[in-house]
């Protein structure tokens, strides 16, 4: 019982980076705007809200760091797409490569150093109770925050007005102008939104997870899975959530496999991740080949099980809007 | 609310849309606006709604200029527009699509204006459905109770008839003088159908060219109307070309073929089709008739049933064997289905007539360009063509061994002239055998041309007559499941 | 637009681009304590200060040319095959791996059989993000990349595994191979004009296949309007998948060349980002093959003198990877301001 409960504690305390970047990822994209920066910006953000804690001695002055340096690359990539109508995955892609190397030019200095964490907090009364206190009650901050903001987001989207004007956004943008909603200001607020949420996943990396900084950090990848997150969680806040909690586990899975049999060589848990993350891609996405639908019409029952994990992406997801058309 | 429109120009590059438009619009009336495509009805609404600003000349409501306006604006000073492929949100739900945009409401709120409304004008819409799923009457029903909730008071409907049932227009038209009448609202009607603007409307405005040519008064005599339309040296009816007799035989089958697309299946169909036969496939949007058409191209499934092309069976085989028996499809949308927009022309032809594949027959870029009349130049992409050009380009491209053609709405967005010009090329191909299958949402388009006509009505075959053996007004009650069906 | 006003605006970009990339690495270099005008001497001595580091830059452009000429065939019909670095690695892999029977002494059909063996290789990998894409509908930016790291895992596999080291498995790689199985450089220094005439070619190669066939053409059909070139006839997903074995290929012919003619095993980092890098290029390019070689020469330069920034300043050489995404992103941005400049006079 124990130990199920520190499993799922620490599938928790894993997954909060990645939620918190697919959380981000998610609005950016419910807007229409592609983000692909997440892996080239989270390294940048753990090296600065590390940088920033080891000098200052303070990891929440470490946080506000990171969540600055989210913002900023998600600026550089909504002024050149949305604004000046370049390719948002070119400049995604650009700003990957380059803020990764940014971050380890720029923290050299800091690698192997021991530095601040985040303190973990245990929170009276919950920690308390039966089965839950030792999964819910002791948890760095950034968990709580991922929790959190898994509900707000999820509330914010469908059930505000906001949220509707958003998905309106996404969906069809000509019609959203059309009623008077500010299209442009929307997709720029919710890319420098969803950005802040994946530099706080770099914070929450340096400073909680994988505490310190060092080449390689250990978040490298992280970008990308939380981009396919986003697909596979069918662009809602919830799913999206699971499916970052989902690799977590695999993640914990791995360690705790990696412990029992030391005979498999290392590579193989590192690598995991990745074919999965392209088998979830295949399960969401292979509904709408000609094939499978040919295969859907001899077997219905196939086609029913998996229809309901089929996703439909925002549908003006990475198009350019011009209003002085 | 007043409207008046001053000296009004709108100027795209070269292009001239409006030249000198001065207009003034009383409230509590129904204007129809006629002209061709292209004779700048679109433009000028647009002005009035917001979306484009005129190139010189004022807007003016009321008495006061409106200096700037975006849609919003135009939109919170009563000037609503309905448009011919509704601005709505797909994906979201009907009673969200009402929301957007509009009062601060919650949701319970929101479905009860919405009802209230819904009742009042007989529509019946289901507040918690995708509108994907509504057709397109309802979407439009849906939008004009959303216009009706932020206090419209100016209406514009451009071309709203098309893809609604002939129940739905009724209703919508009853819906458009009730509006006139209580709290003066003005509405205007863009068509280019006569019928229907002399049906509805008090006084009827001409565009030509850009230009305001007439303003009438009902009642109407439609040969004024298309002199004003057309110009003088085009009026009445134009010319059908020749149309030659099929050939005999039996040169496509389908037995018991049922074709399954993306939305929706087709059930059993059982047809036969001649050489050189034309035939004209009517239905509204979605009843079944774009399956058939991408069915015989070898784009839809054939879930049971022989389909058989001149003794070959193509049930089950690939698009590609279709296109080497000599069956060539051409979609509706030119540009974002049928042409690579930043080829050229010369790259078009290289890559429709490889040199390959026998070609004495076939065209070089040089002449296909001069034989079809294309406006343009072998460095010309087909982004820059205009839509005429375009359906020029799609039909130069058809392979010269090509038996079954398969097109849907041939003349769609073109003006009179181009339209003639595209079937004159076609029915000579028709002399040759080769068959035809079209489909339309002009009937008298579909009456006029075709030797037969199929009419599809909700997802079924429900009528195949020689076209001189029905009228158009059946083929419409046919369409909207009225009628005694063959 | 006469010439001369034609290539001096394209200057003007340029030049303003370069500008701002100075302007901002200078900033960073100043961020982090370093001088900055010493550190761009540095740099460009340590890529061509001398006739041995000018060969190391060569040896460096010739993958770099090879992986962007490979790039274009798969931009054509719009694919970002972000893959091309676990292409690069497979090829190395197999060209490894074909060449582990023969312990000594082989004739040139043996380093041939290499190079072929890598081609292979990189076309596989290819092959299999190819079909994920058209079969499965997996874009190719997450098949690439899940594939990039699945190739990483393999080589730390192989090299501390079944191909290790008798005695020490390290990072440094498997057992070098025997000399007669290196790919002779000129003079002593490890390049060989094998990998530069074969760089050449491909480049060659692929200029040729893209203006001058028809299947070059469908290419970029393909990427304009797949369902248009499906009409024609053009068979779109057997296109896709052409191309990126194609590009593999050549990605793959990279990494047997980097076995077998630079380091003579297989190492973790064979592939040296070059994938990447190589995607910069051709972006930077704007995709015009005559553009490649001079922009892969500048990268290359900046490469191999960021080897001297750890020895000489303590500075991590990740400089080099930072200069070149400023530079494609200042390009960029520059183009995109100017296009806004442009919009704006034509209103007035």
């Amino acid at each position: 019982m124990d130990f199920l409960a520190l499993t799922l504690a620490g599938i928790l305390s894993a997954g909060a980076p990645l939620v918190l970047a697919t959380l981000g990822e998610t609005l950016t994209e419910r807007a229409g705007v592609i983000n692909l920066s997440l892996d080239g910006t989270i390294l940048l953000a753990a090296m600065t809200a590390f940088a920033l804690a080891f000098v200052s001695g303070n990891p929440w002055l470490g946080l506000l760091g990171s969540i600055a340096v989210g913002i900023a690359t998600a600026s550089i990539v909504v002024f050149m797409g949305p604004i000046l109508g370049r390719s948002q995955l070119a400049v995604g892609f650009i700003l990957t490569l380059l803020c990764r190397d940014l971050a380890y030019f720029l923290g050299n200095p800091y690698a192997r150093q021991f530095g601040p964490e985040l303190p973990v907090w245990s929170i009276p009364g919950v920690r308390d109770l039966p089965f839950i206190g030792p999964i819910l009650g002791y948890q760095s901050p950034v968990v709580y925050l991922s929790l959190a903001l898994t509900v707000f987001f999820w509330w914010w989207l469908f059930s505000t007005r906001a949220g509707l004007e958003l998905r309106a956004v996404g969906e069809e943008p000509w019609a959203a102008f059309a009623r008077g909603i500010k299209v442009q200001r929307l997709r720029i607020m919710y890319t420098l939104l969803g950005g802040a949420l994946v530099g706080l996943a770099g914070g929450a990396f340096s400073l909680a997870v994988k505490p310190g900084w060092g080449r390689p950090q250990g978040a490298e990848g992280a970008g990308w899975i939380a981009l396919a997150i986003v697909i596979f969680g069918g662009w809602h806040p919830l799913r999206a959530a699971l499916g970052a909690y989902l690799f977590a586990t695999l993640q914990v899975l791995g360690i705790y496999l990696q412990e029992q049999f030391p005979g498999l060589p290392a590579p193989l848990f590192q690598v995991a991740p990745f074919p999965v993350m392209i088998l979830t891609l295949l399960l969401v996405n292979v509904g709408s080949t000609t094939w499978f639908q040919d295969l859907a019409f001899r077997y219905p029952g196939m086609k029913r099980w998996l229809s309901r994990w089929q996703v439909t992406a925002p549908a003006a997801l990475g198009q350019d809007f011009r209003p002085e058309k | 609310m007043r409207v008046e429109f001053q000296d009004i120009h709108k100027y795209y590059g070269r292009v001239r849309a409006n030249v000198g438009i001065n207009l003034v619009l009383e409230p509590g009336r129904i204007y129809g606006l006629l002209g061709e495509n292209g004779a700048g009805k679109s433009t000028l609404m647009k002005m009035l709604a917001g979306h484009t600003q005129p190139s010189r000349g004022r807007v003016i409501f009321n008495g006061k200029d409106t200096g700037g306006l975006n849609p919003s604006r135009a939109l919170a000073m009563g000037v609503g527009m309905l448009y011919q492929d509704p601005l709505d949100f797909p994906a979201l739900d009907v009673w969200e699509n009402f929301r957007l945009g509009g009062r601060q409401r919650d949701k319970k709120r929101a479905l009860s204006r919405l009802q209230e409304l819904a009742e009042r004008f007989h529509f019946g819409l289901s507040p918690e459905e995708k509108v994907s799923e509504l057709t397109v009457g309802e979407r439009q029903q849906l939008e004009l109770l959303r216009l009706l909730d932020l206090g419209v008071k100016v209406l514009i409907l451009d071309e709203p008839t098309t893809g609604i049932s002939v129940t739905q227009k009724e209703m919508l038209f009853t819906t458009m003088s009730q509006l006139a009448r209580d709290r003066g609202r003005t509405i205007i009607f863009v068509s280019h159908k006569l019928t229907e603007i002399e049906e509805l409307c008090q006084e009827v405005i001409v565009l030509r060219q850009g230009r305001l040519v007439a303003q009438l008064q009902s009642p109407f005599q439609s040969e004024d109307l298309l002199q004003f339309m057309f110009g003088a040296e085009h009026a009445g009816t134009a010319e059908s070309p020749e149309r030659s007799q099929p050939g005999r035989g039996e040169f496509i089958q389908l037995e018991d073929v049922q074709l399954s697309g993306d939305k929706y299946s087709l059930p059993d169909i059982s047809l036969q089709i001649r050489p050189g036969e034309i035939v004209g496939l009517a239905g509204l949007e979605g009843s079944g008739q774009e399956l058939l058409l991408r069915g015989l191209a070898g784009l839809a499934r054939v879930l049971k049933g022989r389909l058989v092309f001149d003794g070959e069976e193509l049930q089950g085989r690939p698009y590609l064997k279709f296109r080497q028996a000599g069956i060539h499809f051409l979609p509706a949308a030119r540009l974002e289905h049928g042409l690579f927009p930043d080829l050229s022309l010369n790259e078009h032809f290289h890559l429709a007539f490889p040199p390959q594949n026998g070609g004495r027959d076939n065209l070089l870029p040089e002449e296909g360009i001069k034989k079809f009349n294309i406006q343009g130049q072998l460095s010309t992409t087909a982004r820059a063509l205009s839509g005429g050009n375009q359906q020029r380009l799609l039909l130069a491209l058809i392979p010269a061994q090509t038996r079954l053609l398969l097109l849907e709405h041939p003349t769609r967005g073109l003006d009179h002239g181009a339209g003639q010009q595209v079937w004159s090329h076609l029915l000579r191909r028709c002399r040759q055998n080769t068959a035809l299958l079209f489909s339309s949402a002009d009937l008298d388009e579909i009456k006029a041309h075709s030797h037969r006509v199929l009419i599809f009505y909700n997802r079924q075959l429900v009528a195949d007559r020689p076209s001189h053996a029905i009228s158009v007004e059946e083929m419409g009650r046919l369409m909207a499941g009225q009628g005694r069906a063959v | 637009m006469s010439y001369a006003a034609k290539f001096s605006l394209s200057f003007g970009r340029l030049a303003a681009a370069v500008f701002l990339s100075l302007v901002f690495t200078t900033l960073i270099l100043l961020v982090s304590g370093a001088p900055p005008l010493h550190t761009f001497v540095i740099l460009v001595a340590g890529g061509i200060g001398s006739a041995a580091k000018l060969a190391q830059t060569i040896a460096v452009w010739i993958p770099l040319v090879l992986c962007s000429s490979a790039l274009l065939l798969t931009f054509a019909p719009g694919l970002w095959n972000i893959g091309i670095e676990g292409q690069i690695i497979l090829g190395a892999i197999f060209a490894t791996g074909f060449l582990r029977p023969f312990p000594a002494g082989a004739s040139p059909l043996v380093l041939a059989g290499a190079l072929i063996a890598g081609m292979i290789g990189g076309a596989l990998w290819a092959y299999i993000a190819g079909v994920l894409r058209t079969w499965g509908r997996v874009h190719e930016i997450f098949g690439g990349l899940g594939l990039n790291f699945v190739a990483l895992g393999l080589t730390l596999w192989l090299i501390f595994g079944p191909w290790r080291r008798p005695g020490v498995a390290s990072m440094s790689g498997t057992e070098p191979l025997h000399p007669s199985l290196w790919l002779k450089g000129f003079k002593g220094f490890s390049l060989s004009p094998v990998s530069l005439v074969l760089a050449l070619l491909a480049i060659f190669l692929v200029i040729y296949l893209l203006r001058s066939t028809r299947w070059g053409l469908s290419l970029k059909a393909v990427g304009q309007n797949p369902e248009a070139a499906l009409l024609f006839g053009l068979k779109p997903n057997k296109r896709i998948v052409e191309a990126m074995a194609l590009c593999g290929a050549l990605a793959g012919l990279t990494g047997a060349l980097q076995v077998v003619g630079v380091y003579h095993r297989l190492l973790p980092a064979i592939s040296s980002n070059y994938g990447y890098t190589a995607l910069l290029v051709t972006m930077l390019a704007s995709f015009r093959p005559k553009l490649i070689p001079p922009i892969c020469f500048f990268f290359a330069v900046l490469n191999v003198g960021s080897i001297q920034l750890p020895l000489q300043l303590k500075l991590d050489s990740s400089l080099s990877g930072v200069i070149q995404g400023v530079l494609v992103l200042s390009v960029f941005l520059v183009h995109g301001l100017e296009e806004r400049w442009q919009l704006f006079r034509r209103k007035k």
